[in-house]
């Protein structure tokens, strides 16, 4: 179980320096160069304006420590624009969106596993299909349905354009997470006396669990970056999400505010990296269902 | 900068002269102190640029409350990204629902024309009143016999440069031709502070510098009748060839990688020595005084001039950055909005906004050269009759869809970079006369 | 547990398939009301299910793809819905060099993005397999870069490789590696490397943590005996985990093409398409001629290029996956 599948090391005669070859320093490359980008912006946020404007070459350029920490863009952040605001919206937005298609990508992920009917793989294909169209072509024709709907403004024309390109997705994990579970499960709840619906909900959606929340996780990642539909079915201040907000308010014509710019990236980061800690694990175990053929 | 609270009388005189026998617009409904004719809860949504200069955004957000009294109506300002104006646009015209006026830029009003209310009574109006409109603002909103938005002001363009190292080099005044200009960069160049320029796909920047510099060879894309692609001439290639002579030698070659912000970050942080700019560099080197310094440890912002482009074989040229406003044709709120535009752009409110631009910004009518903010700072006087010098896209034809066109594939700027980094000019001057004639075709 | 035989169907009208479908009724079926009984049809069932997913890609989708679609064949502009015009858009975009230019990159992009995605996140799934200390926090790290907003992190690595500042430049040269600065996004060839590091700095996680769900599936006993019987750890890789992966290679794989090939954030950010159409991919060129000239026809001819061959492309590993998934 400790991790002896994949490369080299499970002997142990002359495993030393194969261990530092082959694991501890390809590691170290991959945690460095993934993460250096995430050191560089953490200073960038804590760092004086005055030290920001050092050309590479420069004498005193120090790209990765600043002697005079500041919590100033922080602040600027939270006091000069509506940054909480913005993190409450696009919180809301994710949550709801994510549960929006979990719940469809559930219902369609067994249909499409499970059952045979006729049209499955028709409307299999079609719900796939509509993944394929980008949304910066599509946010335009949208743009009339928000507003038949009278969506415009508010969370809810995201709320409900986000499952357009969310419910495929889960719909396809789920797919795959079902086809791994034995269908003799169902048979023998449904030889018990359980209705094809009880046993699916009550025994079969308890063991996906796993498969659930790793969908539900990549969802809500997808609604949160989400930029284009943002922008354009939203236009007060109070209702904007992160990516547009800091986008809008920290650029203004050629001059960028990168200290508030990379604090509120990073912000803007941290709820989905704290739920991501919570779950990695299940999350991890999660995709293994929906991986095996 | 200082925003006056509401007076009545102020509020006739301001449109008086504009609208005088009215008795329709804000000042009919004040004089016959009534209730404005508007109905209870409606909304006027103007969506805006972030602007680059802070405090005149703030001027602008104290004027909404005024506004909405006066009006009876609900005014909000909504500012984004310039970048992501046309996202918004083409969002709101196809669907017929959206902001009621849009801040426009370039020569949108044409390329959006049919979309956008008749405006005209508003702009006449307007430009009567402070002294008539440059003929490239009246050019660019006025398409056929109506105009499409009412002009508001220019971001004028200009040669910021570093008035120590061009002494040094043994420039005591900026250079007035392309040749001296050259000459000068390279000296600069030899010593590590060289001119910067982007020939990457900015918004801005880039058609600012490559437009105009083709302009000053006496290159133009399309003859008067709008149609005979005129691009591929002697002067074009010439000029094509003099700038990767120019580049090679002046210029901080990192430029094709640059966006709008490059060049101010670089001329801040002491790397280059002049570029082509609206007066954003200096406006914030003079914003955060302590943080900008020279090599020398003297504030940026002492160091700091400006100067008109220098001028070629056909003389000198510029290409600004214009900005108007448009009533969108899907609007319920038109008459609304075109009272709100008549008082937005109005004297007194344009005045205080102007102020707090410190010339960032310039008005879009001659009236605004005479004004009394200019004499604050010497450093900002070019940009006083920038825009008299003011050419516009698709020259010599008028700036129209083929024009945008061109503008927004970057073909210009894209001529001149694929001859920076080694296509012959000829060749590249061809390439950009086929494009050319695929879109005027 | 004891299987009751199933009782005798009652009533119910149809023949034989309906007999099926009803074949493994539970014990007390004909208990149940008219409506529970519907829905023990696997039909009515399967139906009911995608009964929200059907609405709500009705609603917000048929139409917009439809009406994605119709743009691509009129001379549509903003504000103008123009006339139909057949294929021809699609024909004139053909003979764009600009076009091309966006193609070619667009497929060197995806590929080179793709083979650097999944070779490295494999590699990463594989090391973050075994056991260590502080597995935990290196496992929700790596993740980081899905995480942060995309438009976001964009900026971040702008600055970095930004010919006046760049921290990369920076490192490299006080390491000795370089003495005059490279242009990540200045030289063209040097500009599509960068967007395709971002990307793949970008995407490889969502590799990595997958693949390495897959291999936590992988038996160890079957590395364990072809470790007995001499097998080197390449070949072990190469015989015995890369095949039980496949399934889920194919899966991830098959999101991330599709995604990478409508990429547009990234470069739209960075370069703008440039220098000089360098970088261009079909999204950021449909997106400079749809919204910032107002050719929407031909600007949705554009971002549907990519259809019919990322059709093809699902169609493929979907199949694929099929057969290999088993019956």
């Amino acid at each position: 179980m400790a991790g002896r599948a994949g490369s080299g090391a499970g002997m142990v005669e002359g495993a030393l320096w194969r261990k530092w070859v082959f694991f501890y320093v390809p590691l170290t490359f991959f945690v460095v160069g993934t993460l250096f980008p995430f050191y560089w912006m953490l200073v960038t946020a804590f760092r004086p304006d005055g030290e920001l404007y050092r050309p590479w070459r420069a004498v005193n350029n120090t790209p990765f420590w600043t002697t005079q920490p500041t919590v100033e863009h922080v602040l600027y952040l939270f006091t000069q624009t509506m940054f909480a605001t913005w993190l409450w919206n696009t919180m809301f937005i994710a949550i709801v969106s994510t549960m929006i298609s979990l719940f469809c990508g559930l219902l369609a992920g067994y249909a499409l596993a499970r059952l045979r009917f006729p049209l499955a793989g028709g409307l299999g294909t079609g719900i796939f299909v509509t993944y394929l169209v980008p949304p910066t072509l599509l946010f335009i024709p949208l743009a009339d349905i928000i507003r038949d709907f009278r969506l415009g403004d508010t969370p809810w024309s995201l709320i409900l354009t986000y499952p357009t390109f969310l419910i495929p997705f889960c719909t396809w994990l789920m797919m795959g997470y079902f086809k791994t579970i034995p269908k003799e499960l169902e048979e023998c709840a449904r030889i018990d006396g359980a209705s094809r619906l009880r046993a699916m909900v009550q025994i079969i959606f308890p063991i996906a669990t796993p498969g659930i929340l790793s969908a539900g996780i990549f969802a809500f990642t997808l609604s949160w970056n989400e930029f284009i539909y943002a922008l354009v079915f939203l236009s007060s201040p109070q209702q904007k999400t992160v990516p547009v907000g800091v986008v809008s308010e920290l650029i203004r014509g050629d001059v960028f505010f990168w200290g508030p710019l990379m604090a509120g990236a990073l912000l803007g980061s941290i709820p989905v990296a704290l739920i991501y800690s919570f779950f990695v694990e299940h999350y991890v175990a999660g995709l293994t269902g929906a991986v095996k053929g | 900068m200082d925003a006056e609270s509401l007076n009545r009388r102020k509020f006739m005189t301001i449109s008086g002269a504009a609208a005088a026998a009215a008795t329709v617009g804000i000042e009919g409904i004040l004089a016959a102190r009534q209730a404005p004719a508007h109905a209870q809860g409606t909304k006027l949504h103007l969506l805006r640029w972030n602007d680059f200069v802070p405090a005149a955004d703030e001027v602008l957000l104290k004027q909404m409350p005024e506004a909405s009294k006066a009006l009876g109506a609900e005014v909000t300002l909504e500012r984004i990204n310039a970048n992501d104006l046309q996202a918004r646009i083409t969002a709101a015209i196809s669907s017929g629902s959206g902001p009621d006026i849009i801040h426009v830029l370039k020569n949108w009003p044409h390329l959006y024309e049919k979309s956008l209310a008749d405006v005209s009574d508003v702009a006449e109006a307007t430009g009567k009143a402070q002294g008539g409109f440059y003929p490239a603002m009246t050019e660019l909103c006025k398409v056929g016999s109506s105009w499409r938005a009412v002009p508001h002001a220019i971001v004028g363009g200009q040669i910021a440069y570093r008035k120590s190292l061009f002494e040094e080099v043994g420039a005591k005044e900026f250079p007035k031709t392309w040749q001296q200009y050259r000459e000068v960069g390279k000296k600069l160049k030899a010593k590590g502070y060289p001119i910067g320029q982007t020939a990457g796909h900015t918004f801005g920047d880039a058609p600012v510098f490559w437009y105009s510099f083709m302009w000053a060879w006496g290159g133009k894309e399309v003859e008067k009748d709008a149609r005979t692609v005129a691009i591929n001439s002697k002067e074009t290639v010439e000029s094509v060839k003099f700038a990767v002579g120019f580049w090679k030698d002046a210029c901080d070659e990192g430029g094709l990688a640059w966006d709008d912000s490059n060049n101010n970050r670089a001329f801040l942080s002491g790397t280059i020595s002049a570029t082509i700019n609206g007066a954003s560099i200096y406006v914030e080197s003079l914003r955060n005084k302590e943080k900008y310094k020279t090599e020398k440890g003297a504030l940026m912002h002492t160091d700091i001039l400006h100067a008109p482009n220098p001028a070629g074989p056909a003389g000198v040229f510029h290409l600004h950055a214009p900005f108007s406003h448009a009533v969108m044709g899907y609007s319920k709120n038109q008459k609304l909005a075109k009272d709100f535009l008549r008082w937005l752009h109005g004297k007194e409110q344009f005045e205080a906004w102007f102020v707090a631009q410190k010339g960032f910004s310039v008005g879009s009518t001659t009236d605004w050269e005479k004004h009394k903010m200019w004499d604050l700072d010497p450093v900002m006087l070019p940009y006083r009759t920038a825009a008299r010098a003011f050419r516009l896209y698709g020259y010599a034809g008028p700036p129209g869809r083929a024009a945008s066109e061109v503008e927004s594939k970057y073909i210009i700027t894209d001529m001149y970079a694929k001859a920076i980094q080694g296509m012959k000019p000829e060749d590249s001057v061809k390439w950009a006369e086929s494009e050319l004639k695929k879109i005027y075709a | 547990m004891s299987r009751a035989h199933p009782r005798p169907i009652a009533g119910g009208a149809g023949g034989a398939t309906e007999a099926a479908h009803l074949a493994t009724l539970p014990r007390d079926a004909t208990a149940m009301g008219p409506l529970a009984r519907l829905l023990e049809d696997e039909r009515v069932l399967g139906f009911l299910l995608l009964v929200p997913t059907v609405v709500l890609l009705g609603l917000f989708i048929a139409y917009p793809f439809v009406k994605g679609v119709w743009l691509s064949l009129t001379s549509a502009t903003v504000g103008n819905p123009g006339e139909f015009l057949g294929l021809s858009n699609y024909v004139k975009i053909w003979n764009d060099s600009i076009f091309q230019r966006a193609a070619y990159n667009t497929f060197v992009y995806t590929a080179i993005a793709t083979v650097g995605k999944l070779t490295l996140g494999m590699w990463l799934a594989i090391l973050l397999n075994r056991h260590f200390r502080g597995k935990r926090l290196v496992r929700a790290s790596m993740l980081l870069p899905f995480i942060v907003p995309t438009v976001l992190s964009t900026f971040a690595w702008k600055w970095m490789f930004d010919p006046t500042f760049s921290v990369l430049n920076w490192s490299l040269y006080h390491f000795g590696f370089i003495q005059t600065r490279i242009g990540w996004l200045t030289d063209p060839v040097m500009a599509l490397g960068s967007v395709i590091l971002v990307n793949i700095w970008r995407g490889m996680p969502f590799y990595a943590i997958t693949l390495l769900a897959g291999l936590q599936t992988v038996n160890p006993e079957l590395h364990e005996a072809a470790a007995l019987d001499g097998a080197t750890a390449w070949q072990r890789f190469w015989r015995i985990t890369w095949p039980l992966l496949l399934p889920v290679t194919m899966v991830v794989t098959l999101f991330s093409v599709i995604q990478t090939f409508a990429d547009f954030q990234l470069v739209y950010v960075l370069t703008g398409g440039g220098p000089a159409n360098a970088t261009h991919l079909f999204a950021t060129y449909a997106y400079q001629i749809g919204i910032n000239t107002g050719l929407l026809g031909e600007g949705a001819a554009v971002s549907l290029a990519m259809f019919p061959i990322l059709f093809i492309i699902v169609v493929i590993q979907l199949w694929y996956i099929r057969r290999v998934e088993g019956a």
